[in-house]
């Protein structure tokens, strides 16, 4: 006889299967839409409403990644997030490790001045940030590389107000004892900070480096802002841009726009993959370090 | 694990010197030759750059368009742009007429009325006036503006009525209906043979609103609707309750789609496209859409059909998009020039065979698609809000486009929505008289 344990058991396994079976599925049916819909010609997307189209167009990624200059767009934007995520990290380690380890007047007022950065909508900064990167000669600079170190400057301001809040909370858990041992070693305090600190910190950068650099592929509206083309000259604006021309003003071309998007989709999706395992023990094991 | 991560991080180390390396190329050096236009039509971007490439074979002169696109990003990048005195040779301004207005009291957009009255005003003459009254500012205009032309309209645009021939056909229609009586026999032989009547994407407020307003001109005409606004006229007076039953009478008669107060217009266009509709209300860009979602649709384009026959029936039209000329530019002729090339008969017959959109230029007519002559035969009927001697408070407007859904759902009777729009408009004129 099945006692009754093992059946409240069974019962509360099948629930919680149900329901992750739901979020996932919640989760993956847009993608698999998006994927499914840049399968598809422009008629059948209004009338075909079948899950597996009846006419396949492979033809819509060649049609996309040519149309829509897709080759230079991810490089540009491959280029941003990394040269982003890399001055990210390596900034906001040195800041979230001083805040928290370091003693020097002002501390506290410097870090809620970053903190408080974050509750500056973006939209609210578009103006002075254009006048000040004008100023600065970024905008209409000659040299493409140095509109383009303008954006990626900019765009690391971005990240940086939450990637040292979260460090800075990874951090102050670190045991006093890891650094004592390391000055006792002959450790500098950079060297405490690329020894100690660093390493220990691998799960919170991993998740830095995954919000980040989502946040840099998908983000639009600052690359348009601060970046204009120079004539006759590679573009440097990022993939989202490519995606812009299957947007028409009134109509758009959605198995193409649809196609750009899985194009545009699938390195985030293998960054994430890749990194999987240091975000789940980023977000889980916060509380233990050392 | 290590290694992947590793090579992943060298690939992007070594595409970033690559990229670097193109990039830091010599200085691009300032040409005098050329000018920059920045615009936010995706769909226009290709023709564009052909006519970009005429240009420069003709005149020598480099044009390059640069496509900043959606519009709001557009117009976000525009407020920035002339803070920081960095705007392009051309461009575009998207937002309310008060904000154009701006712009010119701030100095950043050229006045344009000399060059458009030259040889005896031939540029003005060649363009559609209501497509100039868009960037025209009048006489004792109350944003204190100099009067004149400030802009040049590139394409028009109208919103009407229209048919699905072979559904009409279906139902025994024989004629495209003229008057508001014969678009409901029209609907009620539709909804016969299961066709539904009008679909339109009053999902939108404005939509519905624009609608109303066609209707609101025709009953009552323009001195009326305007005298309502100052507020000499109250909305509880029989003609607008007039209007409102307009909206009770397609509910009651099945004349609208199901779902047409929460229908988003790129939906309604679906419906309208893919047959579900017969008729539909819907601007001169729809002829673009149509044409990418069903090339087969045969259909036709008529006025609203009128409820009062001893009045015109008004549609809304104007300007499309426009394009204004940088008053700090040092290139300023050359981008004048430009435009008026740009707007001449064989470059706007050329956009709109490209684009599908009405050109602005009233003799290129006759080189555009047939169905576009159609939507452009009505220009000399349009009006709109921009070009009104004044505008309904935005309070008002809402309470009026939120009872027109509330008469299409059912909810409210015409009297009970003239009187709910009443009573804000009488508290809108109190604040006014207090802040006076």
């Amino acid at each position: 006889m099945i006692s009754k344990y093992r059946v409240i058991r069974a019962v509360k396994a099948t629930l919680i299967h149900i329901f992750l079976l739901t979020v996932t599925i919640t989760c993956l049916f847009p993608l698999f839409w998006m994927a499914r819909s840049a399968l598809m010609s422009n008629k059948t997307i209004f009338t075909d409403k079948s899950l597996i189209p009846a006419e396949i167009h492979f033809d819509n990624f060649v049609k996309a990644w040519t149309q829509g200059q897709f080759g230079m767009y991810s490089l540009n934007s491959l280029i941003y997030t990394f040269s982003v995520v890399i001055g990210i990290v390596v900034i906001s380690s040195l800041a979230a490790y001083a805040f928290s380890r370091l003693e020097f007047p002002g501390k506290n007022f410097f870090f809620y001045m970053f903190v408080m950065a974050m509750m500056i909508p973006l939209p609210g900064s578009f103006v002075p940030l254009t006048v000040l990167m004008t100023k600065l000669g970024f905008i209409n600079s000659s040299y493409p590389f140095v509109r383009q170190l303008g954006y990626v400057l900019c765009m690391i301001n971005v990240g940086l107000s939450l990637s040292i809040l979260l460090l800075k909370t990874f951090f102050d858990k670190m045991p006093p004892d890891l650094e004592d041992a390391a000055r006792i070693d002959g450790c500098s305090k950079l060297g405490i900070w690329r020894h100690v600190a660093l390493p220990l910190a691998r799960p919170a950068i991993a998740v830095i480096v995954i919000f980040n650099a989502l946040n840099v592929w998908n983000e639009y509206i600052l690359a348009m802002l601060l970046l204009n083309d120079i004539p006759n000259h590679p573009t440097i604006m990022p993939i989202q841009r490519g995606l812009m021309v299957f947007q028409g003003t009134y109509l758009a071309d959605y198995p193409l726009l649809m196609a750009g998007l899985t194009i545009a989709a699938v390195p985030i999706i293998l960054v994430y993959l890749l990194m999987q395992k240091h975000i789940i023990k980023g977000l889980s094991s916060g509380a233990v370090v050392g | 694990m290590k290694g992947k991560l590793l090579l992943v991080i060298g690939f992007c180390a070594l595409a970033t010197i690559i990229w670097s390396c193109q990039s830091c190329g010599p200085a691009v050096p300032p040409n005098k030759n050329m000018i920059t236009v920045w615009h936010w039509m995706t769909d226009r971007h290709d023709a564009f750059n052909e006519l970009a490439k005429r240009y420069q074979a003709e005149t020598g002169v480099e044009v390059v368009f640069e496509l900043y696109a959606p519009s709001d990003v557009y117009s976000q990048k525009i407020i920035a742009a002339a803070q920081a005195h960095i705007l392009p040779d051309i461009f575009g301004i998207l937002d309310k007429k008060a904000v154009f207005a701006t712009f010119i009291e701030s100095g950043f957009i050229a006045n344009l009325t000399e060059e458009f009255q030259k040889d005896e005003a031939a540029w003005e003459k060649s363009l559609f006036p209501k497509a100039l009254s868009a960037n025209r500012f009048e006489e004792g205009n109350v944003y204190n503006i100099k009067p004149g032309i400030y802009g040049v309209p590139i394409d028009v645009t109208n919103i009407q009525m229209l048919y699905n021939k072979k559904l009409l056909e279906k139902a025994g229609v024989v004629r495209a209906p003229q008057t508001f009586d014969e678009f409901l026999a029209a609907t009620e032989a539709l909804n016969r043979v299961g066709v539904s009547g009008l679909v339109s994407g009053w999902g939108e407020l404005w939509m519905a609103d624009c609608f109303a307003s066609n209707y609101a001109f025709n009953i009552m005409g323009e001195d009326k609707v305007m005298n309502t606004f100052r507020g000499k006229v109250p909305y509880t007076d029989p003609e607008w309750i007039e209007v409102f039953r307009i909206f009770d009478i397609l509910r009651q008669k099945g004349a609208l789609v199901e779902g047409i107060v929460t229908k988003a217009n790129k939906y309604a266009e679906q419906d309208f496209a893919l047959g579900r509709a017969a008729f539909a209300f819907n601007g001169s860009w729809c002829v673009n859409v149509y044409h990418e979602m069903n090339p087969d649709l045969e259909y036709g384009i008529i006025l609203p059909p009128k409820y009062n026959t001893s009045l015109p029936m008004r549609i809304w039209g104007g300007a499309g998009s426009s394009f204004v000329v940088n008053s700090a530019s040092e290139k300023q002729d050359k981008a004048v020039a430009f435009l008026k090339w740009l707007s001449a008969k064989e470059q706007q017959a050329y956009l709109s065979q490209e684009t599908l959109n009405l050109p602005a230029n009233r003799y290129a007519l006759t080189d555009i698609p047939a169905v576009l002559s159609e939507f452009a035969r009505a220009m000399d009927a349009t009006t709109h809000p921009t070009i009104w001697p004044l505008n309904e408070e935005p309070l008002v407007i809402e309470a009026f486009d939120k009872g027109i859904q509330s008469i299409i759902i059912g909810e409210k009777t015409p009297e009970q929505v003239a009187q709910d729009v009443q009573n804000v408009k009488e508290r809108e004129m109190a604040k006014k008289q207090k802040r006076k």
